[in-house]
């Protein structure tokens, strides 16, 4: 149980896929403009990744290692596409917001790449906590970037339609936190303090080499 | 005619290399654009590879789209696992031929090939050349075969022409006094945050 716990709690804390090991940002820093947007990005990777992780996992004595990227693939777009469909039928408003960044799920470097680097090497019990950490990681990360900017930027946070802090309307925020270059801005520093927070922790900071690379031949 | 063509085709090159720049207004296809904007040489070499494939994935899935999915009404559901794997298929067969056929391009920008596969710009260039008012662009007709391709192209030139502008940014900033909790990835983004705000100025022009 311990290692089923120690797993889990990699991903939020020393290997946070977001702050840390640096993969699946294009999505994080284009939908975190509003917060219920980030927050239904977070639950769609969750579930994607714990159950393609679940998927891969059962089957990784089947796939054969030549073939194992495409298979990979196929598993995540038959997942990304039940999340496209359901949020198309139950919250349109949020799917209208994602757009793009709905299917792209499928190519976040986040998903496939914990497919590859864990999942395929581990049983299920250990990919599923795997899933859950890295997913529970991006999600915090994503909603506390996507909170910031949009009460800096707007002075309110609206989820579903409500209103649940606001600013007096008199509060005009700097627009930069809602465009594109806030965003980077910002998440370089989050960047930096998450690397300051583990270095006084633990000591060491991981090393960001994981780009969405696949090793070569791979494919 | 014919000029009001040409124009409209001007507009769309324009408007999808710099207005709509996939990477620095759009975030899409953030991974490479960190991962190897270390060094001037790799990133013209991805950036070189990009364009090749970009071209080529999105004429192939906007074939395989009106040809296939599209007249068979399964296209809604079905493109993103489709699309995908013809992505895949084309790059896998591309660096088969280039090997065989072709050793020095091969050489120069084989290395990039799997790397591209599972890159979101080629992925969402592809999606939104058969579906672009998906895309929240001022264009809500679907492109034909020719308008397709002026867009792939001015995306793919786009994503170029910022990656190498940002890996010469960043060989400066290795010799830059940067404080040392910044230094690296933290002020590698800043620096793109700057440098996207020269893009934002862009926005609006031609009605774009």
């Amino acid at each position: 149980m311990s290692e089923w716990l120690a797993t889990f709690r990699r991903g939020l804390s020393i290997e946070n896929p977001l702050t840390i090991l640096m993969i699946g940002l294009c999505a994080t820093l284009a939908v975190s403009t509003k917060f219920e947007g980030a927050f239904f990005m977070g639950l769609a990777v969750i579930f994607v990744l714990t159950m393609s992780s679940v998927i891969v996992s059962s089957l990784r004595k089947l796939i054969p290692e030549k073939v194992r990227i495409p298979v990979f693939i196929v598993v995540i777009a038959s997942f990304v596409t039940i999340v496209d469909l359901s949020m198309h039928a139950f919250i349109p408003g949020v799917y209208n917001f994602l757009g793009v960044w709905i299917p792209l799920i499928v190519v976040n470097c986040i998903i496939l790449g914990r497919a590859e680097a864990f999942a395929y090497h581990n049983p299920v019990r250990l990919a599923i906590a795997d899933g859950l950490g890295m997913g529970i990681g991006f999600s915090m990360v994503i909603m506390l970037l996507a909170t910031i900017r949009e009460f800096v930027g707007s002075g309110e946070i609206v989820f579903l339609g409500q209103k649940l802090v606001a600013l007096p309307s008199a509060y005009q925020g700097p627009g930069i936190m809602l465009l594109f270059p806030g965003a980077f801005i910002l998440f370089g520093f989050m960047i930096a303090g998450a690397r300051w927070v583990t270095w006084r922790r633990e000591g060491r900071v991981v090393e960001t080499s994981q780009h969405c690379t696949i090793e070569e031949g791979a494919s | 005619m014919m000029g009001e063509t040409l124009r409209n085709l001007a507009l769309l090159f324009i408007g999808a290399a710099l207005v709509n720049n996939i990477l620095l207004t759009r975030f899409i296809g953030l991974c490479p654009f960190f991962g190897v904007s270390g060094a001037m040489e790799t990133s013209v070499g991805m950036a070189g590879a990009v364009v090749f494939v970009m071209t080529l994935a999105s004429s192939a899935t906007w074939v395989f789209w009106n040809a296939l999915l599209s007249p068979l009404g399964v296209g809604d559901f079905l493109y993103i696992p489709a699309f995908i794997l013809v992505i895949a298929a084309l790059v896998q067969f591309v660096e088969m031929y280039l090997r065989k056929a072709i050793p020095t391009l091969y050489r120069a920008m084989g290395i990039y090939l799997p790397l591209i596969t599972t890159n979101c710009a080629v992925l969402a260039t592809a999606t939104e050349a058969v579906k672009p008012g998906f895309f929240k662009m001022n264009i809500a007709y679907s492109f034909g075969f020719f308008e397709m391709l002026v867009y792939t192209v001015g995306v793919a030139v786009g994503f170029g022409f910022a990656l190498i502008t940002f890996a010469a940014l960043r060989e400066r900033l290795e010799v830059a006094p940067v404080p040392g909790i910044l230094k690296g990835s933290p002020m590698a983004f800043v620096t793109a945050g700057l440098l996207s705000l020269g893009y934002v100025g862009l926005s609006g022009m031609f009605g774009l």
